[in-house]
């Protein structure tokens, strides 16, 4: 007997068979979600590729990124693609955050992945900073120091933490390999579960969030259309890399001396805050206790801060204090970002 | 389904488009606009790391024959990225900028027991001897103006252009220390200060002026990478801008220093004590043509025939510019040269020195200038500080041959015993030897 025919191919099947036409606009998405895939499928790829000529002892950690970027056969265009992709995942994922809190998404029993994502994020964040830190250059010097020093000032763990972070009593050359552990294994992993977690939670919850009230007279599109949308968006987002990664390559300078760190240096662009936040007071209140305040306020927001039911989209009525509350705090972030920037 | 395939075209198109601008920036590297068609790999047998600065710098002269490329390379002196092809990312860390030799970072680039820090005894200690030396610590002009204006009432040293300690002194004038000069300005005498203002242009450590004729770089290519008039590059490195101020004329090290090298720094005027400003000599033609008397000269100066053939490196020995490894507090302490070192006096020949030891530094020395010829058990003149003058040569009882160290020109030096000379032996002053022995100028 004959297989059924058009049954649907693994990338359909990835899919739900359909899912509400009203949800599945750009303009209630912005795409975020599936561009997030994208940029974190990208990133692992030309990682894994970078593992193939990166070296991460302090000696030749720098030398070996050089080698990357300017002898291996277009070695500048993966590590170009690892680092745009990655900055924008960071972007994507956020602003899909947003999105969700902004569209109440988070609301009809979605609330765990609404954890599973806040998690996902503070795990792609994570990764971005050791990234960063394994270029291992000059620059990285300050933001290094501040980062790990900060880990230090969490209240009974701190010293633990810090030890796990650097591989020793202070910041040093094992620190290199600590970062690698991490960055390559200690995140990814988990990052590579919750995402898959966080689709597979995404289908288990209904798919999209839609109201519904709507119930079965919603127009809906086949997955046919969603995949051959997603692939539109693939390939401009595509498309945006490469130039990104062709015009603008992520700078790199020479080796860093872990003993001398050079202060004139300015931190990775999302880690601004965290240095103007510093700037205002004490550093354990500024650097750990706001961000945790905020983290643990951010994961209230299904379990008791919003109680409003409306879904599907943008800015429901009864979603007021939760909009508020994350429009406020994206104001305050991005003002110490740019004060940082132009500082 | 016409607008889907036109959305599509266009993202495909997009796509195409991106490719072509990685492909372009693939086969168009950095290094194609200095003419490069692939990365130029060097080892040197140094270091045995792979550089590739030759790719962009391709055709630029070997610094000296005693730093050959092949084994020194470029980063062992220059710092910098030896993988990296492109300028920005080639250049990050690299040492003084374009000048290693720069004070600041001479240790790291010029510096190491086998290299420029090592032992005094085997007269390696070229980077001791010029950090302490006055042209470096400018101490001897610091006093004196404090002295002339009540800052300090006795002619010892106490301060120099950066702070510096000597713990290893050997004559009997070498001072321990030198404190920060501008640390101590805001209680100084007015004119004092003015004079750390306006006066502190000339010495090793000193910012160039930016003008034709006083092109110097700092630290040891003050002295030993020779600029031209304009400061431009004249060699064949395809990155360097020759219309550029600021560069030496080659990418050259040599301890063959002409004249003119000398004066970008000492005969372009005078500071005046009494407006605390420097006047730039008005008699020199604006475009570096003046000939060697002119250059040298400044109107009613008075001067003796040798001193116009020969360039200042022949009287000079090597300790008095760069320095006895001591800090001084004046001059005279390290310049013991006179007349008479060479010429002698009624009654006496010259000091000389038997080289009798091939770890003499007079044979290294000369093993440098390609006009010497000199050998194991030649005796040459010294200085009654013992440097040896290692150009210039007994070659018979009475007899002293001089070869300049620049020109390569021959000279057999007069002699003051018996050839109805004058001369006190105790009066070497200019003006004392002048009195008989000076050419007009006009």
């Amino acid at each position: 007997m004959n297989p059924p025919r058009n049954r649907p191919n693994f990338f359909e099947h990835l899919h739900p068979p359909s899912i509400p036409a009203e949800q599945a606009r750009f303009r209630y998405t912005l795409g975020l979600g599936g561009l997030s895939v994208f940029f974190f499928l990208v990133s692992a790829v030309s990682g894994a590729l970078l593992l193939f000529y990166y070296s991460p002892d302090a000696a030749n950690a720098n030398a070996s990124i050089q080698l990357i970027q300017y002898h291996v056969p277009f070695g500048w265009l993966v590590r170009g693609l690892h680092y745009w992709s990655s900055q924008a995942l960071v972007v994507a994922a956020g602003l899909h955050l947003l999105r969700v809190a902004l569209t109440g998404g988070f609301r009809a029993g979605r609330g765990f992945n609404w954890l599973l994502g806040l998690g996902l994020f503070l795990v792609l964040l994570a990764a971005n900073f050791t990234g960063y830190g394994l270029r291992w250059d000059r620059a990285i010097g300050p933001a290094l120091l501040v980062g790990t020093n900060l880990l230090r000032l969490v209240p009974l763990l701190g010293d633990s933490l810090y030890a796990a972070a650097v591989g020793g009593a202070q910041l040093g050359e094992a620190s290199l390999l600590r970062l690698y552990g991490w960055h390559v294994f200690g995140l990814m992993l988990p990052a590579a579960i919750l995402v898959v977690w966080h689709l597979f939670r995404l289908r288990r919850d209904g798919g999209i969030a839609h109201s519904p009230s709507a119930g079965q007279q919603t127009a809906r599109i086949a997955r046919r259309e969603l995949v051959r949308r997603e692939l539109l968006a693939m390939l401009w987002a595509g498309a945006g890399l490469v130039v990104a990664a062709s015009l603008a390559p992520p700078a790199l300078q020479g080796p860093l001396d872990p003993v001398q760190l050079s202060a004139d240096a300015s931190a990775p662009w999302f880690f601004l805050w965290v240095q103007e936040l510093l700037r205002l007071g004490d550093p354990t209140l500024m650097g750990i206790g706001l961000p945790l305040a905020v983290l643990l306020l951010f994961a209230l927001i299904p379990y008791g801060l919003d109680r409003g039911l409306q879904l599907g989209r943008w800015l429901p009525a009864d979603g007021r204090l939760v909009q508020s509350l994350v429009i406020a705090l994206s104001i305050a972030w991005l003002s110490l970002t740019l004060m940082g920037a132009l500082r | 389904m016409t607008g889907h395939r036109w959305t599509w075209l266009l993202a495909v198109g997009l796509l195409a488009a991106a490719a072509a601008v990685a492909g372009l920036r693939h086969s168009l590297p950095a290094y194609a606009e200095y003419g490069a068609e692939a990365p130029v790999p060097l080892v040197p047998s140094m270091t045995g790391q792979a550089e590739y600065c030759l790719t962009c710098h391709q055709g630029i002269e070997a610094i000296s024959a005693s730093h050959p490329t092949e084994a020194f390379g470029c980063v062992r002196c220059h710092g910098g990225q030896p993988l990296a092809l492109e300028k920005e990312a080639a250049h990050s860390g690299l040492l003084g900028g374009g000048n290693p030799s720069d004070f600041t970072v001479v240790e790291a680039a010029c510096g190491g027991a086998e290299c420029h820090s090592g032992p005094a005894d085997l007269n390696r200690d070229h980077i001791q001897r010029s950090t302490t030396s006055l042209q470096a610590t400018y101490a001897s002009a610091i006093a004196a103006v404090r002295r002339a204006f009540g800052a300090q009432t006795k002619p010892e040293a106490h301060l120099g252009i950066s702070a510096v300690t000597d713990p290893h002194i050997t004559s009997s004038t070498g001072l321990a220390d030198l404190t920060a000069f501008s640390a101590l300005a805001a209680g100084e005498p007015a004119p004092v200060q003015l004079f750390g203002e306006r006066c502190l242009s000339c010495h090793l450590q000193a910012e160039p002026l930016q003008q034709p004729g006083y092109q110097w770089l700092t630290g040891c290519a003050a002295c030993h990478a020779v600029t031209n008039w304009q400061g431009t590059y004249t060699g064949e490195d395809p990155t360097i801008d020759r219309t550029e101020a600021g560069h030496a004329a080659f990418h050259q090290l040599t301890t063959v220093i002409p004249y003119a090298q000398c004066d970008t720094c000492h005969n372009r005027g005078n500071y005046s004590l009494v407006d605390m400003t420097f006047h730039a000599r008005t008699d020199l033609p604006q475009d570096g043509s003046a000939g060697r008397e002119d250059a040298y000269y400044q109107p009613i100066a008075q001067y003796t025939a040798c001193e116009v053939k020969l360039d200042c490196i022949d009287c000079h020995p090597a300790a008095e510019a760069m320095g006895d490894g001591d800090l001084h507090s004046q001059m005279d302490q390290v310049q013991t040269v006179e007349c008479r070192t060479c010429h002698g006096t009624p009654s006496q020949l010259p000091l000389t020195r038997r080289l009798s030891a091939d770890t003499d530094p007079a044979l290294r020395q000369a093993s440098l200038n390609s006009h010497a010829n000199l050998a194991l058990g030649d005796t040459v003149v010294v200085s009654p500080a013992g440097d040896a003058l290692w150009n210039v040569q007994q070659t018979g009882p009475t007899v002293f041959a001089l070869t300049a160290k620049v020109s390569g020109q021959n000279y057999i030096v007069p002699l003051v015993a018996g050839s109805g000379c004058e001369q006190d032996p105790q009066e070497q002053s200019s003006s004392a030897c002048h009195a008989c022995h000076a050419v007009e100028h006009d």
